[in-house]
């Protein structure tokens, strides 16, 4: 008996020590799931790499959640609409005055001309520079209280759309630090303001009642992140969130099918072949392997139906694409089997793929058995992404399963054509170099008129279709479970918003 | 009782001290070097990190290697680690330190939730044998099938099946989170299970021969309750299985990643595993600090423990050595062996008739059926065919690497002054780092994964084989050898290895299915099989996202694994008659 109460005793004294090794919860403030009182709570799949920095991969974060916002944002069709700027004016190729609106950031001061300034400054100077600036130099400067002129040092027709990025957003003067670091939380012009950030779990978010837009009709949001697919897709199930971004394809169809949105992505999974150097040097073989690859194939097994056949590089998320696409003409005739078996000489095809979507390897094992039918002796190389690039980008590979992004955070096409398939592109996995696609992409990139722009970037497209660089498989669609209590989540395929001033629970 | 302690620990405190101090220093260093050994640049992970459409050029690469002083090479920064400074994430510029130890303090928490599910589980396994044997009746044997086809269940796959089942449909527990008691009970489950049976099995298997020693027949005839009984025999045995906790259940700390995935738990884990992959070196290094100390610590609480237990006999040389009784193996066991045989025996001949990598996307997810016997995968493809193409290459790695790992074990264990140290570090370390250390020597690899798993998977058998010589060398027939003239090898042929072989093989049996679930889990890496080649772990990682859809995708392959670890348990029992 004396162990009993010895060991009693120890479970006793160790009780208090534990209830300090949970994920801090808020004291009290938060109710159950049902004395919420209509607070939303989301999961997230990514988790916060850099405290929610506008600079790092967290960007989205914050326009997803309408926390902050950019002097302009993007609206349904891909333009540029006003946001934290009333109205712009071109003045000539390279210079453009904003008229700013009256609003007040989260901590009380106002958005005037300087504090535009100071954040564009920022973003500029930052030791990583954010993507959306890596092609252009950017020189902001305070006219008066509320006109901020930009200079670029090219002209840059897609400005505009440039500053709808999250990671140019809007912060007020307390949010940057001297050491470099940037911190949107209580500093956004949002219609939610973030009161509190828990390492990588958790977030807690109220509304912020002086938003330009109108008062949120929900009084907050409660984010978590849930890295793993399955746990998101059971959170929700569960009832512990009302809305969950990113249900995997194998879990979708575990939902309830009022739960169940899906959404055109800006995504399109291709398969890249290696034009730099091994097999697909060779155009015949290139063709043999497009005529081979059939990616509808995908659609119904891989994505469990969450996803189009693919139409080119940009799928139905991009809605100006298909009433634009240039036909593909004076392709390579493609290979036999016999003679892909000679050509290639018993040399196999080095074809990657990486584990962190679900479905590539999937795709990559079906691609390999339509590969081999052609004639191809076929080797996968499956790995986490981070673990392979460094192969990827040197060209060690013959063929890739690639999920790419088309609408890159400038919103425009051109950013991705010109750093995927462009000689000196820095992503150019498939090391195409074809003057005819660099001359394609740089008129797309020069075209200032929306219309024209798209034109050109179809004929882009085109161009680098020919070459049979690139094969395009499926445009992904994003499933989003949201509960049926929820109102008003925005479906983007951009992944850029999700809540706004009118989501809320019914 | 505290001066016995004293005299125990202090009879070679600062060799054993060495020992760690060597050891630690020299993974930390291994650790420190990581980002420059393994060929793949830390500025382009870090960036990735940061940022997933960042693209990659020269400049913003640059401007990483300034910012974190890449260039100034491995030694400056670990000096700088060294001078006291955790420092910052590389990823994401916040301070290490409470980054550990919040992660730390959730792992621990879950750990000790595991370790009482460990103990139940445990104790359920040694009930009969306890009941019967402190009774005096224990005539027939027992098999430990129970204990084996529990200690096969794959944890993630138990995590899964729990979370579903508790968590969703039910909606006893929540199943994600961790912010309160509650959410530990599903997650403790699923990592104590397999755990308690796994030491419940070595424990009921070295209990007969406790009850078997003068004592008990003497306790027995003067009338003493069984209960006396059983916690001396508890008492006698407890000490050979101690050890195991360390790379059982301490080691769940750092290395239940794929739990921490499914319950979306904060822990140690899989700061580990991000870091690692992002090159974060600095908390990479603290993290590995975090471990080392935790692993020789409970190494530390271990050996007092076992002191505290066996007391004063160990110290004088007087302990009575454990000797199994014959006892009548059960007319079921053969049955049941002979069973599993025949039916692993059906599946691999009728498997391998079949074409395992054949796609067939029509058929996507069918139930089992006539043309599909045990159904299809998420591409169509014959599971019973990729079964049995499997089996071989599966079984035949995972018993190489055992014996592999056993026998280091026991090489090692056999100098346990200068590998305590070693051991107790390395007990805690998730195969997932030395599988990065390997990919980064040698690149993608086919014998990676088992290079990997065998550098960190010997750690149990040398706990083990360290503390069954010493009690053995205590033991009275030890000293009559030695005072009649033997020799080392003689001692250590006839009277040591021994005593060391049946206890140490069914340890190693009953870590099998562990073995082939670690080997599968460094895939990512590139280490091992590449895809689709089939094997067993593999299907069961790959099909686990249809647990629920499909619950047919991974009934098979977990069904295989079991039948494998009951068999080898079965067969060695079996064996042991022979």
């Amino acid at each position: 008996m004396r162990a009993t109460s010895r060991g009693l005793i120890a479970a006793l004294a160790l009780t208090p020590l534990l209830t300090g090794c949970f994920a801090q919860s808020d004291g009290g403030g938060e109710g159950t799931a049902e004395g919420t009182g209509g607070r939303l709570r989301v999961a997230l799949a990514v988790p916060p790499v850099q405290a929610l920095s506008p600079y790092s991969n967290d960007a989205t974060v914050l326009s997803k959640l309408s926390v902050a916002e950019g002097l302009t944002a993007l609206s349904k069709e891909g333009t540029a609409a006003p946001a934290l700027a009333r109205s712009w004016t071109q003045k000539n190729p390279t210079t453009w005055t904003f008229e700013l609106r009256k609003a007040t950031f989260q901590d009380g001061t106002a958005v005037t001309a300087e504090s535009v300034v100071n954040a564009l400054d920022h973003a500029n100077s930052a030791a990583t520079k954010p993507r959306v600036l890596s092609d252009v130099t950017l020189t902001a400067k305070a006219d008066d209280a509320d006109t901020v002129t930009l200079t670029t040092k090219a002209a840059d027709p897609v400005l505009p759309l440039r500053l709808a990025s999250p990671a140019l957003a809007i912060l007020s003067a307390k949010a940057y630090a001297e050491d470099g670091t940037v911190s949107p939380v209580g500093t956004g012009t949002g219609t939610f303001r973030i009161t509190r950030l828990t390492g990588k779990t958790k977030a807690t978010l109220d509304r912020y009642d002086g938003y330009w837009g109108g008062k949120a009709k929900a009084p907050g949001i409660d984010v978590t992140w849930i890295a793993d697919g399955t746990a998101r897709a059971n959170a929700l199930r569960g009832g512990d969130v009302d809305i969950a971004e990113w249900i995997p394809t194998a879990q979708a169809k575990l939902l309830a099918a009022d739960t169940r949105h899906e959404v055109p992505s800006v995504r399109t999974d291709s398969l890249i072949l290696n034009t730099g150097g091994g097999l697909f040097t060779d155009p015949a073989l290139r063709a043999a392997a497009r005529e081979s690859v059939n990616g509808s194939a995908l659609v119904d097994s891989v994505f469990g139906g969450y996803a189009d056949p693919a139409q080119g590089l940009f799928g139905p998320a991009v809605p100006w694409a298909a009433e634009d696409r240039v036909p593909v003409t004076g392709r390579a005739k493609a290979a036999t089997a016999a003679e892909v078996k000679a050509k290639t000489k018993g040399r196999t095809l080095r074809l990657a793929s990486y584990t962190n979507r679900a479905e590539l390897p999937e795709a990559a094992t079906v691609l390999q058995q339509q590969l081999e039918k052609a004639g191809f002796t076929v080797k996968q190389d499956v790995r986490e992404y981070t673990q392979m690039e460094a192969d990827l980008l040197a060209g060690k590979y013959d063929a890739l399963v690639f999920s790419r992004v088309t609408l890159l955070d400038t919103g425009d096409a051109v950013a991705y054509l010109a750093s995927d398939f462009m000689s000196d592109g820095v992503y150019n996995i498939a090391g195409l170099k074809d003057p005819a696609v660099d001359k394609a992409v740089k008129a797309a990139a020069e075209e200032g008129g929306t219309q024209e722009r798209r034109k050109k970037i179809m004929q882009a497209e085109a161009a680098i279709l020919r070459t049979d660089a690139v094969l395009p498989l499926v445009h992904e669609q994003a499933v989003q479970g949201i509960a049926t209590d929820v109102e008003g989540v925005l479906l983007d395929p951009r992944e850029r918003s999700l809540v706004d001033v009118d989501t809320h629970l019914k | 009782m505290t001066a016995l302690h004293g005299s125990a620990a202090r009879r070679f405190p600062w060799q054993a001290a060495l020992g760690r101090l060597v050891a630690g220093a020299a993974l930390l260093t291994a650790v420190g070097v990581l980002p420059w050994l393994s060929g793949t640049d830390p500025a382009l992970t870090v960036l990735r990190a940061r940022s997933a459409d960042q693209d990659p050029t020269p400049q913003q690469l640059d401007a990483v290697r300034a910012q974190l002083d890449l260039d100034q090479g491995p030694l400056a920064h670990l000096l700088h680690w060294l001078g006291g400074d955790a420092g910052v994430s590389w990823v994401s510029g916040d301070a290490v330190l409470p980054q550990i130890t919040s992660a730390l303090s959730v792992s621990l928490t879950l750990m000790l939730g595991a370790l009482v599910v460990t103990l139940l589980v445990a104790a359920l396994v040694c009930v009969p044998t306890l009941v019967l044997g402190s009774r005096r009746r224990l005539a027939r044997d027992r098999a430990g099938t129970g204990a084996a086809v529990l200690a096969s269940l794959p944890k993630f796959l138990l995590a899964s099946v729990l979370a579903t089942v508790c968590g969703v449909w039910w909606g006893w527990f929540p199943s994600s989170g961790w912010e309160g008691p509650q959410w530990m009970v599903l997650p403790s489950l699923a990592l104590g299970i397999p755990s308690g049976a796994m030491i419940g099995g070595m424990l009921d298997q070295s209990l007969p021969a406790a009850f078997h020693e003068p004592w008990a027949r003497s306790a027995h005839a003067c009338g003493l309750p069984p209960s006396y009984l059983a916690r001396n025999a508890l008492r006698r045995t407890l000490p050979g299985v101690l050890p195991q906790f360390l790379p059982t259940v301490v080691a769940l700390v750092g290395g239940a990643v794929a739990v921490e995935k499914i319950f979306n738990i904060p822990g140690l884990g899989r700061l580990a595993l991000d870091s690692a992959i992002a090159q974060d070196l600095p908390v990479l290094q603290s993290t590995t600090l975090a471990l080392v100390l935790l692993g020789v610590a409970a190494g530390v609480v271990v050996r007092l423990l076992r002191h505290a237990l066996l007391g004063r006999p160990l110290r004088d040389g007087a302990l009575p050595t454990l000797h199994r009784p014959r006892l009548v193996p059960p007319r079921s066991l053969r049955w049941i062996a002979g069973g599993c045989a025949l039916v692993l025996l059906a599946l691999v001949v009728a498997g391998l008739l079949r074409d395992p990598l054949h796609v067939d996307t029509a058929a996507r997810l069918s139930s089992p059926s006539g043309a599909h016997p045990l159904g299809t995968d998420s591409l169509g493809r014959d599971l019973l065919a990729r079964l049995g193409h499997g089996a071989l290459r599966t079984a035949g790695v995972a018993f190489a690497v055992t014996a592999v790992s056993a026998l280091t074990g026991l090489l090692l264990g056999m100098v346990p002054r200068a590998s305590a140290g070693l051991t107790e570090v390395t007990a805690t370390l998730p195969a997932v780092l030395a599988g990065l250390l390997i990919a980064g020597v040698t690149g993608p690899s086919v014998w990676g994964a088992a290079c990997a798993v065998c550098v960190v998977g010997w750690t149990p058998y040398a706990a083990q084989t360290a503390a069954l010589l010493e009690q053995e060398r205590a033991s009275g027939h030890i000293a009559a050898a030695v005072s009649l003239g033997a020799g080392r090898a003689h001692l250590l042929r006839r009277h040591l290895l021994p005593a060391v072989g049946p206890a140490l093989l069914r340890n190693a049996l009953l870590r099998l299915p562990t073995t082939v679930l670690v080997l599968a889990s460094l895939g990512f890496l590139g280490l091992g099989e590449q895809p689709p080649t089939p094997e067993w772990g593999r299907l069961l990682s790959e099909n686990q996202p249809y647990v629920e859809l499909a619950p047919w995708t991974v009934l098979g392959p977990a069904g295989a694994l079991v039948l494998l670890s009951v068999l080898a348990v079965t067969g060695s029992a079996l064996g042991r008659r022979a």
